[in-house]
């Protein structure tokens, strides 16, 4: 693979245009089939250090990420030290509640928020220092089905933001078009965007983000508002897509099904802090509890409340003539459960594991952090 | 421009070769469609400009000639011309400030910002865009006006366009700044558009009297636009002087007003309300 200095050696002798402009130098080399077309985008500027995207350089480095709104006494720190690598090709997910700085981060990564402190590099690129270059490599869908000019159609979006994004959009027609079919858009190309339903909307936006040569993608609640059928298509074409093209997403969502589909990897932020940072099988593993789910018409008040003194009782239903409870229980503590029942002489009607998922675990993190503010 | 040849690479979701980079010549292209696209698609807008700066000059002129007689019927040119002006000025502001606002309540904005070329070079392309709009439009308007009076214009159109081009492009400074103020503050944009008002005082500001008015925008202008346009002045008539005036003025407030969006738009990531509605 060309190192970006060589291909922006090569560059500087050509008479592109976008040499003019903005610091941005053009990145328009002798073709190497082994490149990325993110690679070859028209605007990029010429940096001494390789960058672009190879194995070594993480896709996205965040290092000592800080933003604080307002000041005083009514400061709020959004983003809080935040350190992260992402290495090319991944899918990230990105947890949080409400207010815990999901957006704040992924804007300050973008430099669409200056951060108080620290620094972002895409691909070896300072978005600081260079923000050209480093957006040569990035696109994203921050406002949802507002990423787009509704009164465009839908091919005219997707041609339109390909050459804002720095690619000829003829050169990438055939994309347009696989895309388009994949998401179930093709008998809409030339329908206006607004016309079209909201899940639509977002599948356009979606595409349009995709259309261009960015490697590099960040998605804010993709599926946000969107039916089930609509959001299953939705997160298997990403997950596609991103395998297929290398590429490396970053996904911000409240839709656990979302992230747990989707991605390889999660973050999961909370006062602004990364409080977690792994594979979601590893996740689950270290912090997902089992749980058991026993019904008996013999768990009287008394010995639930015996329960309750040694085990963590999550939910008592009672109803039909018997009582159902979940009991949060680790391996160890079935065996413990189970002869505390006898001792009570409670014959199961009914008993179920409950496998941990990705939205317990996220409960369980934030949680904790919610009870210690 | 230089062009490279489709090349390898991809992945089988696009079948396609390779995406060739996009310089200056293919974003002007797209931006130009844009706007070529939403003008004949969506005429409705233009035409209603149309329509309502006809019926206001049509208000201000049997109006006044009920109320003045023979002294407005004998300036009646100045007048034109200075509409003419004043229909120009107020579609090049709005074209910046307006969009610029537009573009933040669509969320387009952050999307052009994070590219190669940045939100800047896009706006001005459309600024240039609306201008020629503005420029067709505002024709429109001229005919009307000359019809409805029955009155005759020296209509030079290089010499026009020149000064007229120049004298709105210190227009498009304020359309920036204003623009940028929206980034800060949003829901502005209705304050700002009173501003236009301000330019008729501009534009009929006695700048051959008063020296120091030839400094702001349009009131230059709209006077050499008047010896054109009413005195038949050609452009390789007027002094180096007035138009090497009439060019820094252009340059100045369209640089200035260039810096005070660039900085407003610096402190909006500041404040993290670039993108907020």
């Amino acid at each position: 693979m060309a190192t970006r200095e060589e291909r922006s050696t090569d560059a500087a002798a050509e008479s592109d245009p976008a040499a003019d402009g903005d610091g941005a130098d053009p990145v328009a080399d002798a073709p190497d089939s082994s490149e990325t077309e993110t690679d070859r985008r028209g605007v990029g500027a010429a940096e001494p250090a390789p960058v672009g995207p190879t194995a070594d350089v993480p896709a996205v480095a965040v290092s000592g990420l800080s933003k604080r709104f307002g000041s005083g006494p009514d400061a709020v720190t959004a983003v809080d030290d935040v350190s992260v690598e992402i290495e090319a090709g991944s899918v990230v997910g990105l947890l949080g509640p409400n207010g815990a700085g999901k957006t704040t981060l992924i804007k300050s990564i973008l430099g669409m928020v200056l951060p108080d402190e620290g620094s972002v590099r895409l691909h070896g690129i300072d978005v600081r220092e260079e923000p050209r270059a480093a957006y040569a490599h990035v696109d994203a869908m921050l406002e949802g089905a507002r990423n787009d000019y509704w009164r465009l159609t839908v091919r005219e979006n997707l041609r339109y933001f390909a050459a804002v994004g720095g690619v000829d959009p003829d050169s990438v027609a055939e994309r347009h078009d696989r895309l388009l079919d994949r998401f179930g858009l093709e008998s809409k190309v030339d329908t206006p965007v607004r016309n079209l339903s909201r899940g639509m909307k977002q599948k356009v936006s979606l595409a349009s983000v995709l259309a261009g040569g960015a490697d590099v993608v960040f998605l804010d609640e993709p599926t946000l508002g969107l039916d089930v059928e609509s959001s299953r298509t939705l997160r298997a074409e990403l997950r596609r897509i991103a395998e297929e093209r290398g590429l490396t997403v970053v996904v911000s969502s409240h839709d656990m099904d979302v992230v747990e589909a989707v991605c390889d990897r999660v973050l999961i932020l909370a006062d602004g802090r990364i409080v977690a940072d792994d594979s979601v099988e590893a996740l689950l593993a270290d912090n997902g509890r089992h749980s058991l789910l026993i019904a008996s018409r013999d768990l009287s008040p008394a010995v639930v409340a015996d329960l309750r003194r040694d085990f963590e009782v999550a939910g008592v239903d009672d109803g039909g003539g018997r009582t159902r409870i979940e009991v949060a229980a680790d391996s160890d503590d079935v065996y413990a459960l189970m002869r505390r029942l006898r001792e009570h002489g409670v014959t199961l009607d009914g008993l179920d594991t409950i496998e941990p998922d990705l939205e317990d675990v996220f409960v369980d993190l934030t949680r904790d952090r919610e009870g210690s503010r | 421009m230089s062009r490279q040849p489709e090349t390898g690479s991809r992945g089988p979701e696009t079948g396609s070769r390779g995406a060739r980079p996009a310089g200056y010549y293919r974003l002007a292209r797209a931006v130009l469609y844009r706007e070529a696209v939403l003008f004949v698609r969506y005429p409705a807008n233009a035409i209603g400009g149309v329509v309502i700066a006809v019926f206001f000059f049509g208000v201000l002129f049997y109006g006044g000639r009920m109320v003045a007689g023979r002294a407005l019927t004998d300036s009646i040119e100045g007048i034109i011309v200075g509409y003419f002006l004043w229909t120009l000025s107020v579609g090049a502001y709005s074209a910046i400030s307006n969009d610029i606002g537009s573009e933040v309540q669509w969320g387009t904005l952050e999307r052009h910002v994070m590219t190669p070329f940045g939100f800047a070079p896009v706006a001005l392309l459309k600024g240039v865009a609306k201008l020629v709009r503005t420029f067709l439009t505002s024709g429109i308007i001229l005919g009307v006006m000359l019809a409805v009076t029955g009155t005759t214009l020296e209509l030079n159109v290089i010499t026009i366009v020149i000064v007229a081009g120049l004298s709105i492009t210190s227009v498009l400074g304020l359309g920036f700044a204003a623009g940028g103020i929206t980034l800060l503050y949003k829901r502005i944009g209705n304050w700002l558009n009173l501003l236009q008002f301000g330019f008729v005082v501009l534009v009929s500001a006695p700048s051959l009297d008063v020296g120091w008015l030839r400094v702001l925008p349009l009131a230059h202008g709209s006077g050499l636009l008047q010896r054109a346009m009413v005195d038949g002045t050609r452009i390789w008539e007027f002094s180096i002087t007035d138009l090497g005036l009439l060019v820094a003025v252009a340059v100045g407030y369209l640089g200035a007003g260039y810096v005070v969006f660039q900085y407003a738009t610096r402190r909006a990531r500041r404040l993290g309300v670039l993108g907020d509605y």
